[in-house]
């Protein structure tokens, strides 16, 4: 194990976390990501989800391609992992690509929806449970998957992090006031 | 005070506010416009242009005249228009546009001076001196002919935006807007019910019909009640739905605290994006009014307003006991007589232009009468009437006028449809509205409270057939058609002047002078005149005046037609337009993973793209920044130095056919690279100039990580995605951006082998062993994963190594604190430039588009063994033959800077585009050189070392003497980057 001591997308020692009202939006570093893209002539594996969607650990994020998530294991070698576990795929590691912000609602949907109203044009609709998008979140490209009628994930570039973590949390804030 | 009895308005709160200075009271159901009324304030303002006194005019968004500026400091906001501020306790106001006050303006003066200050006098006169037009003569005109000025203090409230989507839009919220809506609602489809007024009703609120036997608003209040409890219905009120634009996407303003004294915590605004599968158009209809002589006298207002002022604001404009007088071509104008006797306000006559006008009512009728002309300088005292030839004077304190009504086709045209003439409803209708927009009730010329109604309901269900919906029709009220019969009157024919455009003082004698002027054409009609410009965009006068130019030409209205319609359908705040994001969060900033660590230790940062890249890093008794760059550019030369490189585009690529993809977007050869090597690569456009540099490094055989510049990096991922995507489907070949990803940081210097063996975990770093270009995965810092790569960017002993993003800073941290006895130093943006410019490297000063590798000197690289992107391009003859090549200069005199972009010439040569031999790319101090250097391109620059030539900045009128040398400063034999 390193003697050396990361840090998350935002800087600090320990993952942000903070609520508004009924929303509570925390920082996931523990996330371990890596991105598998189909080789010419492999069969696509199962369980893979299609266009537009996310199962528990996968998202799609292209054509013939998916971001595997590893909770918990953003400190050890995920893509290496990801690459025994889809053999002939091309595999890589991601985990410190992104910062993961999640957003959970304490009252139902509502507020969830409320929220993805202020940040994303994406139609609540169009983003039941187990649905994955890739658009634009003040002028960030950006991952948003609906895990949960109550609970969003938003995934956006690791540099751009405060500037995504300062959007989410103000508009969080807004619909508090 | 001149209350009536009823109104919408709420007695129990009364709510007292100031204009100009003047305190007065009112009630909350007020507006500013229908307080100041209820005040007895009848001059509210000062005209554009003649600086004639002004009073309200419309009770809507429409309004030309009664233009103030709310509030103070900060938050003071010209031009708002009093007919749409509602009023809140401890409102401030006060009139613009005039010298001195409001009562007695000195630019008054310009009435006088009117005959020399027709339509289009600026553009012949103030002609001469020429300079003197933007000096003196525009900024004169400007500020006597102005609107409101802005308070020059940053804007201190919260602005917002959002998106919303629904299945059907309803835009307005009157008789046929309720009645889509309601029939929406209930069919389940997703409805939003937008209305730029505060509360849901639009001229149901504002007339005296009745629904099912009942005050309408008690029908508006049960269909908004039952609307609220819909889960699938979002009603926004105060929300001005401003515009459409593409796939059924459109704007709007919803004013979130402008009724309040100060937002608070709220915002003030937000900006809608609204995405709607269908839209019904329920945006009502604008009265017109009939241009006469001296028609703009405080007092005279359009009848459909007057009506509203009585029925919703319970206000009569003018005091108990006073009379008023009605203008009309048609029945609606005897609506607002009957409405104002049963609030007992006293009509002294309906005048009305046709000789077989019926009567509605008790009232003086003068039928085949108009009116000729008016006194009273501050407000209305008398009007004339004309009728059978003979004229005479009427004492009235106000005066009605009704013109028809004029269908909101605004948002019908915002996609270039050209609203239609239609000759029975007198009015220009929707025509090719958007796609999927349903035009209903006024905006269509159904302004009947019954026709809207239905009109509402067939729209929405017809709307909703298109999207599968059974939308059944519902229970509508039973209410009435008011007589909307009217004569074809356009204006009173006089020599006096008679307003067109309140605010922009056009009147009929300027639309004929623009007609000998030929200025026919509406457009032209619209920019000779100004008319239907400014704040209210001519809604109370673009027909009229289209009317009267058709009467000169002879020409009919719809052969004259109409001008473009284009959003915003109102003003719209440019706050709220920019979506709140100010200062700070102005746009998104990427930060390097070392960037807490630099700014700890003092870094002044730059933008580069989105990034905020280390300048340099200022050190004690440092006064100037040049003083840091020297310092770091030294410590790289002489010992070790350390950069956040992180910024430099990765694109992991991978697959079996990844070597043959790279060969055909690199410009030299890849596929033949090595594992665990690195070569430097060239990307063309497909033109053949140069498109981007950087390296491309072996990690397997079929797994490369290729770099780009931190300028294009986005451009040239997104170039290799449409290669792979389109160009060549069939190679097995996949790529991702992992810039990210890994926290990259450049150890260059002669001490860089020394400090990064403290750091490995056992990793033979010999030149044998890992020899200049090598790239590796190993493990550093006991066991973290990292990657190695040998590549130089200073010319200097270099590596760049690379951990996972989250370790970048605790890596930096390490690598001082290990090399403290080497002389680690940071180094910025600045150094790294200066070292690279010593070297010879090119950057983005270089690759400027204009370029190609022959001018670099790398024309070789252009592999002839192979295509690749822009390989053949390159070769054409007019990019083969340019013999511009990159060279260094030297200042002749050391200690005088050459500025970049400068332009080089022969010396003694003139100076012109003909004899211009290149240009200065890069320039800077080299502490090493111990002068001013640059780099620039000459023509035949390799066959001219040692020249001396001319660099020019003609713009600052320079000239400074500049040798020519070779473009490598320090190291030019490549020594030191191999050792």
């Amino acid at each position: 194990m390193t003697d050396l001591t990361p840090i998350t997308a935002l800087g600090a020692a320990k993952p942000a976390e903070v609520s508004h009202g009924s929303l509570t939006l925390t920082e996931r570093p523990d996330i371990g990501l890596a991105s598998l893209a189909l080789r010419k002539g492999v069969t696509c594996p199962e369980g893979l989800p299609a266009a537009g969607e996310a199962t528990d650990r996968v998202f799609w994020i292209g054509p013939g391609q998916w971001m595997i998530e590893g909770p918990g294991q953003a400190d050890s070698d995920f893509a290496a992992q990801v690459k025994g576990d889809f053999p002939g795929c091309s595999v890589t590691e991601q985990t410190d690509g992104f910062s993961v912000v999640e957003v959970h609602s304490h009252d139902g949907a509502a507020a969830i929806e409320a929220l993805l109203a202020k940040l994303v044009n994406i139609d609540p609709v169009a983003l039941a449970p187990g649905c994955a998008h890739r658009t634009a979140l003040h002028h960030m490209t950006v991952f948003v998957i609906r895990r949960a009628d109550d609970q969003i994930a938003i995934i956006g570039m690791r540099g751009y992090a405060g500037a995504l973590w300062h959007a989410v949390d103000l508009a969080a804030r807004r619909l508090e006031s | 005070m001149s209350r009536l009895s009823g109104g919408l308005i709420d007695r129990d709160t009364p709510l007292n506010f100031h204009f100009n200075g003047r305190s007065y009271q009112g009630y909350a159901g007020d507006t500013l416009a229908s307080a100041l009324i209820a005040n007895g304030v009848r001059l509210v303002g000062r005209s554009f242009k003649y600086h004639r006194p002004r009073g309200i005019f419309t009770a809507g968004s429409e309004e030309p005249n009664a233009l103030v500026t709310l509030r103070e400091g900060a938050r003071a906001e010209p031009n708002t228009r009093a007919t749409m501020t509602e009023l809140f306790d401890g409102l401030v106001a006060r009139s613009q546009n005039h010298i001195g006050s409001l009562e007695h303006d000195l630019l008054a003066v310009n009435d006088l001076l009117s005959p020399f200050l027709a339509a289009g006098f600026y553009y012949k006169t103030f002609m001469w001196p020429r300079a003197f037009w933007e000096k003196l003569y525009e900024p004169a005109i400007r500020r006597a002919a102005g609107l409101g000025a802005l308070s020059m203090e940053p804007d201190p409230d919260a602005y917002d935006k959002g998106f919303l989507h629904c299945d059907l839009l309803v835009i307005g919220g009157g008789a046929a807007g309720l009645a889509a809506a309601l029939t929406a609602g209930r069919a389940g489809a997703r409805v939003i019910l937008a209305d730029e007024d505060s509360r849901f009703g639009g001229r149901l609120l504002a007339e005296s019909d009745t629904l099912n036997g009942a005050p309408a608003v008690d029908w508006v209040a049960a269909v908004c009640a039952e609307l609220d409890q819909m889960p699938n219905v979002r009603l926004m009120s105060r929300t001005t739905v401003f515009g459409a634009y593409d796939h059924g996407i459109y704007g709007a303003v919803e004013r979130v605290a402008d009724h309040l004294p100060t937002p608070g915590a709220c915002v003030r605004q937000t900006l809608w994006r609204i995405t709607a599968r269908r839209t019904v158009l329920a945006a009502g209809a604008t009265e017109r009014h009939i241009p006469f002589a001296d028609n703009d006298r405080p007092g005279i207002m359009l009848a459909g307003a007057m009506r509203a002022y009585a029925n919703r604001w319970a206000v009569s404009p003018v005091p108990a006991g006073d009379k008023v007088a009605i203008f009309t071509n048609g029945d609606d104008g005897h609506r607002t007589a009957l409405d104002l006797i049963a609030k007992g306000v006293r009509v002294s006559h309906v005048i009305d232009t046709r000789t077989d006008a019926p009567r509605f009512g008790d009232y003086d009728l003068l039928s085949g009468a108009t009116v000729t002309g008016s006194r009273g300088r501050k407000g209305l005292r008398a009007i004339r009437v004309a009728q059978d030839g003979r004229e005479t004077w009427h004492i009235v304190g106000a005066l009605a006028v009704a013109g028809g009504w004029n269908p909101n086709v605004h948002l019908a045209s915002h996609h270039r449809g050209r609203p239609v003439w239609d000759e029975s409803a007198l009015a220009f209708l929707p025509h090719n509205p958007p796609m999927g927009m349903v035009p209903a009730g006024a905006c269509v010329g159904k302004g009947g409270t019954a026709e809207a109604l239905a009109d509402g309901m067939r729209a929405a269900c017809a709307a909703l057939a298109e999207l599968d919906f059974s939308a059944k029709p519902i229970s509508l009220p039973e209410a009435q058609n008011a007589s909307a019969a009217q004569a074809p009157y356009w204006h009173v024919p006089g020599t006096r002047r008679a307003w067109v455009d309140f605010q922009n003082d056009v009147t009929v004698k300027d639309i004929a002078l623009a007609h000998k002027e030929n200025m026919r054409s509406v457009e032209h009609l619209k920019r000779w005149t100004t008319l239907g410009m400014a704040t209210d965009q001519g809604k109370t006068s673009n027909v009229s005046a289209l009317a009267v130019m058709a009467e000169i030409t002879g020409a009919t209205i719809p052969e004259t037609g109409t001008t473009i319609f284009r959003p915003p359908y109102t003003g719209v705040a440019l706050s709220v337009l920019g979506g709140g994001d100010t200062g700070e969060h102005f746009r998104p900033k990427r930060l390097t993973p070392t960037h807490g660590w630099a700014k700890a230790q003092g870094a002044e940062f730059v933008e580069v793209g989105p990034w905020m890249r280390a300048q340099y890093f200022s050190r004690d008794g440092e006064t100037h920044w040049r003083q840091s760059v020297d310092r770091e550019v030294l410590a790289v030369r002489r010992d070790v130095g350390l950069c956040d490189v992180t910024t430099l585009g990765k694109i992991d690529v991978q697959g079996t056919d990844a070597g043959e993809f790279l060969n055909r977007v690199y410009a030299n050869m890849m596929g033949t690279l090595k594992v665990g090597m690195v070569r430097y690569g060239l990307m063309l456009r497909e033109d053949g100039h140069l498109f981007d540099d950087g390296t491309c490094a072996r990690l397997a055989e079929d797994h490369y990580v290729v770099t780009s510049t931190t300028a294009n990096a986005g451009a040239v991922y997104r170039n290799m995605e449409f290669a792979r995507q389109c160009l060549w489907p069939d190679l097995d070949v996949q790529l991702i951006s992992t810039t990210d990803a890994w926290a990259q940081i450049a150890v260059a210097g002669p001490k860089s082998r020394a400090l990064l063996q403290r750091i490995v975990d056992g990793f033979d770093l010999s030149n044998e062993a890992f020899p200049f270009m090598a790239c590796a995965e190993l493990t550093i810092c006991k066991g973290l994963r990292a990657r190695l790569f040998r590549i130089s960017f200073s010319g200097e002993l270099a590596y760049e190594v690379a951990v996972p993003a989250r370790y970048g800073q605790a890596l930096m941290a390490r690598l001082m604190e290990a090399g403290a006895d080497l002389g680690v130093t940071p180094y910025g943006t600045e150094a790294l430039g200066v070292l690279r410019t010593e070297k010879g490297h090119a950057a983005g000063a270089e690759l400027n588009g204009q370029t190609t590798a022959q001018m670099l000197g790398l024309g070789r690289m252009v592999s002839a063994k192979k295509d690749s992107i822009g390989a053949i391009m390159s070769r054409r003859e007019g990019l083969a033959q340019d013999r511009r090549r990159l060279v260094g200069l030297k200042s002749c005199t050391p200690e005088v800077q050459i500025p970049a972009g400068a332009h080089l010439f022969t010396k003694g040569a003139t100076q012109s585009l003909k004899t211009d031999q290149g240009w200065v790319t890069s320039a800077c101090y080299s502490p090493h050189v111990g002068g001013y250097i640059a780099l620039g391109f000459v023509e035949n620059g390799d066959r001219r070392m040692g020249e001396i030539l001319t660099a020019a900045n003609p713009l600052e009128g320079q000239s400074f003497e500049v040798e020519v040398t070779s473009a490598h400063f320090v190291d030019p034999e490549g020594g030191r980057l191999r050792d």
